[in-house]
């Protein structure tokens, strides 16, 4: 039974999103920190797909469940399930079409809408490597970014530029808000906000758990 | 696990894996059924283990037993398809003929035409009416290869006699065709368009149907894709050009006298005005257009990125992207209510690529206009799950999603439990995609083609036999799946072994027909 258990080796399990239009790169964002892959030519995601990988925080292991999905509009009534619990998303747009960093807008709406409000977002600006192509400027990324008050960050998949990161750096704020949350709870059982929960000892399709019985360094 | 191995009726007829099997797969049981595998006659009083039997349900990783386990090995993952391509080509130059303008008159007296009655739904003549619950057990030997390479033989023949016929009984051809069309000859080309209802079964009529439905798609690709105003739809576009036709009419009939010679200047209708953000303008057609030709674009470069007939260098590879990119604008403009879906490019692709490999060349290079036709039918029967406004009504993906799972729960009430109770495996998180593509993602290509042969020759459409077979594809994969947790479950499912053995899945699958009728 154990062989089949996924690596339980971890302190917390967080759960990303990423959002974004058809073909910005989400899912070779994913393989690349996932596995380490990256495909030139891709099959389009359908539905929703989904990986996972432990990286170290601080001085925990963070597992982080990442959840990619398809990006024509017509998926988002279904895709509205994948928001729950998540506790962290990437919205990534494509630096070499502009119209993809205009509809970020209406991808943080709807992020928002199923979310938390302490969902760590982080703005991505994939494909940096065709810079020849370039039509989104960075600082107007970078505006957006301040005014929405997410992260920001420019990575390329292809050539395994940021991702790591990126990905690094949700994950690390993440830990940042459930710890400090820990600590608000402490104070104050009832601040524990909702869709967060930090559960102790529960199953794996909980957003934040923090493992029962784990020796904390 | 309780209630499904309870030891039911046992089969009124023995099928013919149970009988080549019972006493050659003794390998992979598992402890418990070796312990039971008394050398019985045939299996009789066998307490029916099927659903733990390790043969159903390989554990993780999966290990083959040495070099005989499977009775239809995998084709090599890289050059598979072009192989494939090549001796699908070969083989059937000219050993059969069947096509319309080469009818082999049969050599036996043709039988009375019986396809007028209306067809019951038929059940394959080879489903005993047993219990699925009996024990299953799956062709895995060696000379079960030569067997199961001199049935596919027989198939072939079958099949070629069925269609050799001048009328088709098409009760005769689902039969045949659900068990598995043989890969070459173009068989599956021929078989496909009469399933899908494109091609008559009065063959008489096959020439003047085909001519008819070329001219037709050839019409709406010049309508749609070789006009000026290409990106205007066609409601939009006949406005356009009254529009223009009136302002140049009305000018010219002021300007008969003054300005002779002089070119009418058309003026634009302020809504029209490029610029202008109105809902009604022809342009914001135009724009709306474009992002779906956009999309349509990036999905038919990504059609199986892994095959070179879809996604080569070469420049057939790139008519063919042309000809799917051709086939799914026409389809989205002449239906607007749906347009372009992402997915629709990987139900299109299986079509188009086994009409355009017909080893016929008037079919090959008549490829595009066939598929299209084709691609409307089998799409008129699953259209609402691409419908995010039927999401949750009766017929919409989330309700088709909710019977899988009710198929599920009837058959392996066990697993049902495990996945939706216990480990919390929402369906839709690998269904949805199971569902919607028809199961092109799921394996390697040419297996999805003998699963389609399959769901493309139930009467009823493909969505009951879909479901069954994903209902079978999660009992496969039982005994992984209860051993697995909410992360172990879901990747398995987003990532189904490829080296499923597709004969016995669709025959589990066709087992729970049985069962849902008894």
């Amino acid at each position: 039974m154990a062989a089949y258990r996924a690596d339980d080796d971890y302190d917390y399990l967080f759960k990303l999103v990423l959002i974004g239009d058809s073909g910005v790169g989400k899912s070779n964002l994913l393989s690349r920190f996932a596995k380490n892959e990256f495909n030139l030519e891709s099959k389009s995601t359908i539905g929703v797909e989904f990986a996972t990988r432990s990286i170290r925080v601080d001085d925990k292991i963070v597992k982080a469940q990442i959840w990619d999905t398809a990006g024509q509009e017509r998926y988002r009534a279904i895709t509205s399930a994948y928001y729950r619990g998540a506790v962290g998303a990437l919205l990534v747009y494509d630096t070499s079409r502009h119209v993809t960093f205009e509809n970020v807008e209406r991808w943080l709406k709807e992020l928002r809408a199923h979310t938390d409000s302490n969902i760590v977002i982080m703005l991505v600006g994939n494909k940096a490597d065709l810079r020849h192509l370039r039509a989104v400027p960075t600082e107007e990324a970078k505006a957006f970014a301040e005014k929405e008050n997410t992260y920001f960050m420019e990575t390329s998949a292809l050539e395994a530029l940021n991702v790591e990161t990126a990905f690094t750096e949700v994950l690390t704020q993440i830990h940042h808000v459930v710890s400090r949350k820990a600590l608000d709870a402490g104070d104050d059982p009832l601040g524990l906000p909702k869709g967060q929960t930090i559960n102790v000892g529960s199953k794996d399709d909980v957003s934040a758990v923090k493992k029962v019985g784990c020796c904390s360094a | 696990m309780t209630q499904t191995r309870s030891n039911s009726s046992k089969p009124a007829i023995i099928s013919e894996e149970q009988q080549t099997n019972t006493h050659t797969n003794t390998y992979t049981e598992s402890s418990e059924t070796l312990a039971e595998k008394e050398p019985e006659l045939m299996v009789k009083k066998r307490v029916p283990d099927w659903l733990n039997n390790s043969m159903l349900s390989s554990p993780a990783p999966v290990v083959s037993p040495p070099s005989k386990s499977r009775s239809q090995s995998p084709p090599p993952p890289s050059s598979s398809h072009h192989d494939l391509l090549g001796s699908y080509t070969s083989k059937s130059s000219s050993v059969y003929s069947y096509n319309s303008s080469t009818v082999i008159q049969p050599p036996v007296p043709i039988p009375p035409p019986t396809f007028i009655r209306p067809e019951p739904p038929t059940k394959p003549a080879r489903t005993p009416r047993t219990d699925f619950r009996d024990p299953l057990t799956r062709i895995s030997d060696s000379d079960n290869d030569i067997s199961s390479s001199v049935e596919d033989a027989s198939r072939q023949t079958n099949l070629i006699q069925a269609l050799s016929r001048k009328i088709i009984n098409m009760r005769e051809l689902r039969r045949l065709a659900s068990e598995g069309i043989p890969d070459g000859a173009g068989i599956r080309s021929t078989v496909w368009k009469l399933l899908l209802a494109y091609l008559p079964c009065d063959k008489a009529l096959w020439s003047s149907e085909l001519a008819k439905k070329r001219s037709q798609y050839n019409q709406f690709k010049e309508d749609f894709l070789m006009n000026p105003l290409l990106k205007v739809s066609v409601a939009s576009q006949s406005e356009i050009t009254r529009k223009l036709e009136d302002s140049a009419s009305l000018q010219n009939g002021e300007n008969t006298s003054a300005g002779k010679g002089l070119l009418p200047r058309s003026e634009i209708p302020h809504g029209e005005h490029p610029l202008s953000l109105g809902k009604t303008s022809v342009w914001n057609q135009f724009f709306q257009d474009t992002e779906i030709i956009d999309q349509i674009d990036r999905d038919v470069k990504r059609t199986h990125p892994d095959i070179d007939f879809f996604c080569g260098d070469s420049a057939s590879s790139k008519a063919n992207q042309d000809s799917l990119r051709n086939i799914l604008i026409v389809y989205a403009k002449l239906n607007p209510g749906i347009r372009y879906v992402q997915g629709m490019n990987e139900i299109l692709a299986p079509l188009f690529y086994v009409f355009k490999n017909d080893p016929d060349e008037d079919y090959s290079r008549n490829a595009e206009a066939d598929t299209f036709f084709c691609f409307v039918e089998l799409l008129s029967g699953i259209r609402d799950n691409f419908v995010q406004q039927l999401d949750n009504s009766v017929v919409g993906i989330r309700s088709t999603i909710l019977k899988l799972s009710l198929l599920l729960k009837e058959h392996d009430e066990e697993l049902w439990r495990h996945l939706d109770i216990t480990t919390k495996v929402n369906p839709q998180f690998y269904a949805f995609r199971w569902i919607t593509l028809l199961l092109t993602q799921e394996f390697i290509f040419t297996d999805s083609l003998h699963i389609w042969d399959t769901l493309l020759s139930d009467p009823e459409g493909p969505q009951e036999t879909l479901l069954r077979v994903c209902c079978a594809m999660l009992i496969l994969v039982r005994r992984r799946l209860l051993a697995g947790d909410f992360t172990a479950n879901l990747k398995l499912l987003q990532s189904y072994p490829s080296t499923t053995n597709i004969s016995h899945l669709l025959y589990v699958a066709n087992k729970l027909r049985s069962h849902h009728h008894s």
